[in-house]
């Protein structure tokens, strides 16, 4: 059911749902409420008050996690290493289990069990991060796909420039979508305090950033990527190398690919 | 203001390249933001193993659920909180559920983390604002809000924890945060 206006109940519940105070029953029948229901009443209160305890998490004194936990991130985003490990307290528990176990034998029985049980826990673990990476790489195919064969797609062939001349790159752009499928085959490695920078150049104006990219090993790289609303019409499409993590609001290294819209 | 808008700003198209699995558009939106969101999750679930494995967890939903972002339910850094919390929660009562299953397992919470610097992308001015407005909230109000939100207790286990009404629980912390809604208006 949809509310027409904001009265004192309603408000009460949203304050202890973005408060985090529902008991997790009534936490999912609301945030079904909102989802399912789409009342916009109920949800623009949850989401301002939503943002309001975001500010009270920022108030907490910042820390510094191991830089093992970034390393973790990336290579679970780039798929090389989907592996999550398990919770400390597990491994906590694991070893008082394994000390127990050596004085009492009716706790070898158990911790064989316990043995089994994280190993399938481990197993569960992979599994739903594989499939989880997967599901990323099956939306990220679907996607190519769709714009590969929109309707009204057009193509961008780039040319190598300079000591990347071997180099190739290709646009597909789903118009009505606003969509790139970029890919570049042979790009030159960069040093690690340079990215490749992908560049949007509107007929008569400003370049504007459309990606940033390291290559693989290779020299390949594939992406799709979501042009913003209002850009001019596209004249050309080029690739520079830029200084790393982001690059630059403008271009100011040489063209590595260029190619012109037909 | 204005820095916060440019912040806000650049967050969203991080979030945007994000969802055109751009990894260098994570890899940004984490060095911006993994030091407040881990002391968010650190403030919860009371341990640095634990919490290195939820902030994995939060960046890692971040990225998958880019695509999905609405930018009209709110900024991307209310947006990374929500789901830190809901993840640091999540860990809290798994390792409670652990601690009720043996009886002598021994709380590790650590005490609170000594103040640090603070993060450049929570600007000065939001930051004094968001004290201001917490140091002027009752204690009635603050205890019961902080109950909920870093302990994860509902507002049931809050009122019998603190011997008071359910309907005084709830009031107080609609109440609370109302005002901090009224103080923090300008920064929404």
């Amino acid at each position: 059911m949809r509310h027409s206006q904001l009265t004192d109940d309603l408000q009460e519940r949203a304050s202890l749902y973005a408060a985090g105070a529902l008991p997790e029953s009534e936490r999912m029948e609301y945030a079904r409420h909102i989802d399912e229901d789409q009342c916009v009443v109920c949800r623009n209160e949850v989401d301002e008050l939503q943002a309001v305890m975001a500010f009270v998490a920022s108030d907490v004194p910042p820390a510094s996690p191991s830089p093992s936990v970034k390393i973790r991130l990336l290579e679970q985003a780039r798929g090389a290493s989907p592996v999550r490990p398990r919770p400390s307290f597990l491994r906590q528990r694991w070893l008082e289990l394994i000390t127990s176990a050596a004085a009492v034998a009716a706790l070898v029985v158990l911790g064989a069990a316990v043995r089994a049980n994280n190993e399938l826990q481990h197993l569960a673990d992979v599994l739903a991060s594989r499939i989880s990476q997967l599901e990323v790489e099956v939306s990220q195919q679907r996607t190519y796909i769709a714009t590969v064969t929109a309707p009204d797609v057009r193509i961008v062939n780039l040319a190598g420039l300079g000591t990347n001349v071997g180099a190739r790159g290709r646009i597909f752009w789903d118009q009505a979508n606003r969509r790139w499928v970029f890919t570049v085959r042979n790009l030159q490695p960069l040093p690690a305090n340079l990215v490749y920078q992908l560049w949007y150049v509107p007929k008569g104006g400003k370049p504007v950033s459309a990606a940033v990219f390291t290559t693989n090993a290779d020299g390949s790289y594939d992406t799709d990527l979501q042009l913003r609303e209002g850009l001019a019409d596209l004249g050309t499409a080029a690739v520079t190398p830029e200084p790393g993590p982001s690059g630059l609001d403008q271009p100011t290294g040489q063209f590595a690919l260029l190619g012109a819209a037909e | 203001m204005a820095e916060d808008k440019r912040a806000e700003k650049e967050d969203r198209d991080l979030v945007q390249r994000m969802a055109s699995k751009d990894a260098m558009a994570l890899d940004v939106f984490y060095e911006r933001y993994n030091r407040v969101a881990f002391g968010f999750v650190m403030r919860i679930v009371g341990n640095r193993s634990d919490a290195e494995d939820v902030l994995v967890d939060v960046f890692w939903q971040v990225w998958q659920q880019a695509p999905r972002y609405d930018s009209s339910r709110g900024k991307p850094i209310a947006w990374l909180f929500t789901i830190a919390r809901t993840r640091a929660i999540d860990c809290l009562r798994s390792t409670n559920r652990q601690h009720s299953k043996t009886d002598d397992f021994e709380e590790e919470r650590p005490p609170a983390p000594p103040p640090s610097e603070p993060d450049p992308f929570v600007t000065a001015g939001t930051r004094n604002a968001v004290r201001e407005a917490l140091q002027t909230l009752s204690e009635q109000q603050r205890i019961p809000l902080e109950m909920a939100y870093f302990e994860g207790m509902s507002h049931t286990e809050i009122a019998s924890a603190l011997g008071q009404p359910l309907g005084t629980v709830k009031d107080r912390i609609r109440t609370g945060m109302l005002h901090l809604r009224k103080r923090l208006k300008a920064y929404l």
